[in-house]
């Protein structure tokens, strides 16, 4: 589903200072697979995310998502798979302050082209009821408190009804009975077979995965294996 | 579609900013309408009393063009007299096909307010005239009987009566000339017949007596053979004939033509300067919300935008700012221009008339669409940087 | 209900205007009326315009104060039809009902009609659009 190949990503600051936030990574995940990824903030986990979802070009490795190398992909390409089979879910406030809760849910549809949900109207709610969201369709984002925002990110990126969800502390701003929740349906979407790459701070989230990683300096190592669900 | 809801969903988001950006368009946009109508009012109005005229040349008396050319202009009665034998002399001039001599004559001063104003009366030889009988033919089917006469577009029966009462002596008015802008709307035109009429009765019933000279006119009125160059003759009337000076159509105006384009052009450049710093300040303004919407847009290139998306979503924002505010800042001004277009013409001092409907919506297009390229052209750069910019980088901000 | 509170102040700022306009653009202000041989001022069209004016004037500052302080959809559409008469009112006196003076270079005729139908349009604007915001109120 998604390869990291001897990836290493350096974004230079300025002429003299240049920093590497993941270096030499190679990471094989397959589909269906629930991956946690912990580490302290400044870690490279956000950049590694960045990189599974194109925004960001490898410095040097090679990225692919299903059979597709990244790196030969054009804006186009990559902008058409973001929309139809990837879902990502931002650590920072990412709804649009224009836009209603329904249409920032619906956003992603607006871009596939016709292959993402065909009613998004009616799966925006679905999804919304389901993170127990109904009353809040036609609210505005500065409306809404910090967890239900991110719920409804949540909502945002299963839209398009995704193969591939990337997920950036997703449960941060979160208190424990919501997290569990919030972690609860998207193991439930997973045991449909979508493929979950979390990264978070959280220890507890390594409960959720198949596998998990930590990663430190840029680097990732294995913290446990495969484990039965 | 879909990036039109989008846009006019992220302007109704951002309130003060696009409130800020319509209502300069809006105002630019009236303000640069406004300067062009008037401009164009005044040119369709010169061109409408030009054609009116009729006449190739008008030969006038020496020294008297400027008081002649005012007269046309403005309305205001003016004494100007030559010597009824230069008709000849002018119809002897080779290339001339056709002469009418006109007397130029005003109604009493004085009127009493709300009746019949101070009128610039013009009388015509139907024998020769060119000018008038035309419209005549058209709308009348018939020359002017004694006792009748026809006004430019402003003249009018004062109410309560049947006639116009001109020194004493009723006259019936049986038609209106279309409006020119010019003092041709303030002009009653009448037969040699009605005016002796007219100042026969002047001697019992008006308060002050009219005469008429036999032996004197006040222009005459040249038409030109088709072939012939109209300055040839015109040079030639100047050279074979004394006491009297040739004025060619279209240089007739001349001299109102030139102070009125100093002024108006005056006007027109401070307001495409206007326009310009207008749309800098608006293309300063974009980049500030470009930046504050570097985060927002990042994400709507996670989500799936491409990067013309994005440079597409700015442009469009910025059109539809710029589409609003042109229309309603130009049907504004239009609308106003053509409400008070009595009380601009007369504070202006100069000849109006609000152009025809097809002149008036190529000017409403012309302004909306330079309007809409304006502002687009201001959101360029900001919607180039904004679809170009490092993601992770604007996503940590 | 901000909206309703700005068009009811404009719409009575409107009816004074209206109220006013007259008594600086007839003839009597710019010492052009008709006298008789007494010096006795015969009064014109304008006159009579502007006393129709005050008519149409002093229903419409209500009709302005009501919006400002109603917020019930019932009041705010009947004032908002009120508005619209009235405004075509202040309209139809100029430019028929009463008419005025001939002559294109009298005041009245530059000025008032001109200044009397805008600020009556601009009324029926107002009332028309505290009409539809009025539609999304409670009863």
């Amino acid at each position: 589903m998604l390869t990291f190949k001897n990836v290493t990503k350096s974004f230079r600051l300025d002429e003299e200072n240049t920093i590497t936030p993941v270096r030499n990574v190679s990471l094989e995940i397959e589909k269906g697979e629930f991956i946690v990824i912990i580490g302290r903030s400044g870690t490279g986990k956000t950049t590694l995310l960045n990189l599974a979802a194109g925004l960001v070009r490898p410095t040097s490795g090679q990225v692919t998502v299903g059979n597709s190398d990244l790196a030969e992909m054009t804006d186009k390409q990559i902008s058409s798979l973001r929309s139809q089979k990837i879902g990502f879910v931002f650590q920072f406030p990412s709804l649009l302050p224009p836009l209603n809760v329904k249409d920032n849910v619906s956003l992603p549809a607006m871009f596939a082209n016709g292959n993402g949900s065909k009613d998004p109207g009616k799966r925006a709610a679905q999804l919304l009821d389901t993170l127990g969201l109904a009353s809040k369709m036609d609210v505005y984002p500065k409306q809404l408190s910090a967890g239900e925002q991110k719920r409804v990110i949540i909502a945002r990126a299963l839209i398009n009804q995704p193969q591939l969800i990337l997920a950036d502390e997703p449960t941060s701003d979160l208190d424990n009975r919501t997290e569990n929740e919030v972690m609860g349906i998207l193991r439930d979407i997973n045991s449909k077979g979508v493929t979950f790459l979390i990264v978070t701070h959280s220890l507890d989230l390594i409960a959720f995965a198949t596998r998990a990683f930590e990663m430190e300096n840029g680097n990732l190592k294995s913290i446990t294996s495969a484990q039965s669900r | 579609m879909q990036l039109i809801r989008l846009a006019l969903k992220n302007i109704r988001g951002s309130g003060f900013r696009s409130i800020a950006i319509f209502l300069a368009v809006m105002s630019v946009a009236g303000f640069l309408l406004a300067t062009t109508l008037i401009i164009a009012g005044a040119q369709y109005s010169l061109d409408s009393g030009l054609e009116r005229l009729g006449a190739d040349i008008l030969v006038v008396p020496e020294g008297a063009e400027i008081k002649i050319e005012t007269a046309l202009l403005m309305g205001k009665p003016v004494d100007a007299w030559m010597p009824r034998e230069n008709i000849q002399k002018v119809a002897n001039i080779p290339g001339v096909e056709a002469v009418s001599p006109q007397i130029y004559l005003s109604s009493m001063f004085d009127s009493p307010c709300c009746a019949v104003s101070e009128m610039f009366i013009v009388v015509y030889d139907p024998e020769t005239d060119f000018t008038i009988a035309p419209w005549l033919e058209k709308n009348l089917g018939r020359s002017l009987a004694k006792g009748e006469v026809i006004g430019g577009n402003y003249i009018f029966v004062p109410e309560g009566s049947q006639y116009i009462r001109l020194y004493g002596y009723d006259t019936d008015l049986v038609g209106n000339l279309e409006p020119t802008g010019t003092g041709m709307d303030q002009t009653l035109f009448m037969t040699l017949d009605t005016a002796v009429a007219m100042a026969e009765s002047s001697r019992t019933t008006a308060l002050m007596t009219l005469n008429i000279d036999p032996d004197v006119i006040s222009t005459i009125m040249v038409k030109v053979a088709p072939e012939v160059d109209t300055h040839r003759v015109a040079l030639q009337i100047r050279e074979d004939t004394d006491g009297m000076v040739p004025v060619e159509s279209p240089n007739l105006f001349g001299t109102f033509r030139n102070q009125m384009n100093g002024l108006l052009w005056g006007f027109f450049a401070i307001t495409v300067i206007v326009w310009v710093v207008t749309m800098i300040l608006i293309g300063i303004l974009f980049s500030t919300v470009a930046n504050e919407r570097r985060r927002e847009m990042a994400v709507l290139r996670a989500v799936g935008a491409t990067r013309n998306f994005i440079f597409r979503s700015v442009l469009t924002e910025a059109s539809l700012l710029g589409l609003g505010g042109a229309v309603i800042g130009i049907a504004f001004a239009a609308s106003s221009l053509y409400i008070f277009k009595d009380m601009i013409a007369g504070s202006l001092k100069m000849p109006f008339l609000f152009p025809s409907i097809p002149s008036f919506i190529s000017l409403f297009s012309a302004g909306v669409a330079l309007a809409i390229v304006s502002i687009a052209l201001s959101a360029l750069i900001p919607a180039l940087r904004l679809s170009r910019q490092e993601l992770a980088i604007a996503m940590r901000e | 209900m901000f909206m309703n509170k700005f068009l009811g102040i404009a719409i009575i700022v409107l009816a004074l205007a209206i109220a006013i306009v007259p008594a600086f653009t007839d003839c009597q202000s710019q010492g052009k009326s008709l006298t008789t041989t007494t010096g006795k001022a015969v009064p014109m069209k304008c006159h009579w315009n502007g006393i129709a004016e005050i008519g149409v004037a002093v229903p419409l500052v209500t009709v302005g104060a009501m919006m400002t302080l109603n917020r019930r959809k019932n009041n705010l559409m009947t004032m908002g039809v009120l508005g619209i008469v009235l405004g075509g009112m202040a309209i139809a006196f100029p430019n028929g009902l009463i008419g005025v003076c001939t002559t294109p270079t009298m005041i009245c005729h530059t000025v008032m009609k001109p200044a009397l139908t805008v600020f009556g349009s601009l009324a029926i604007v107002g009332s028309l659009g505290a009409m539809v915001l009025g539609r999304k109120a409670k009863d």
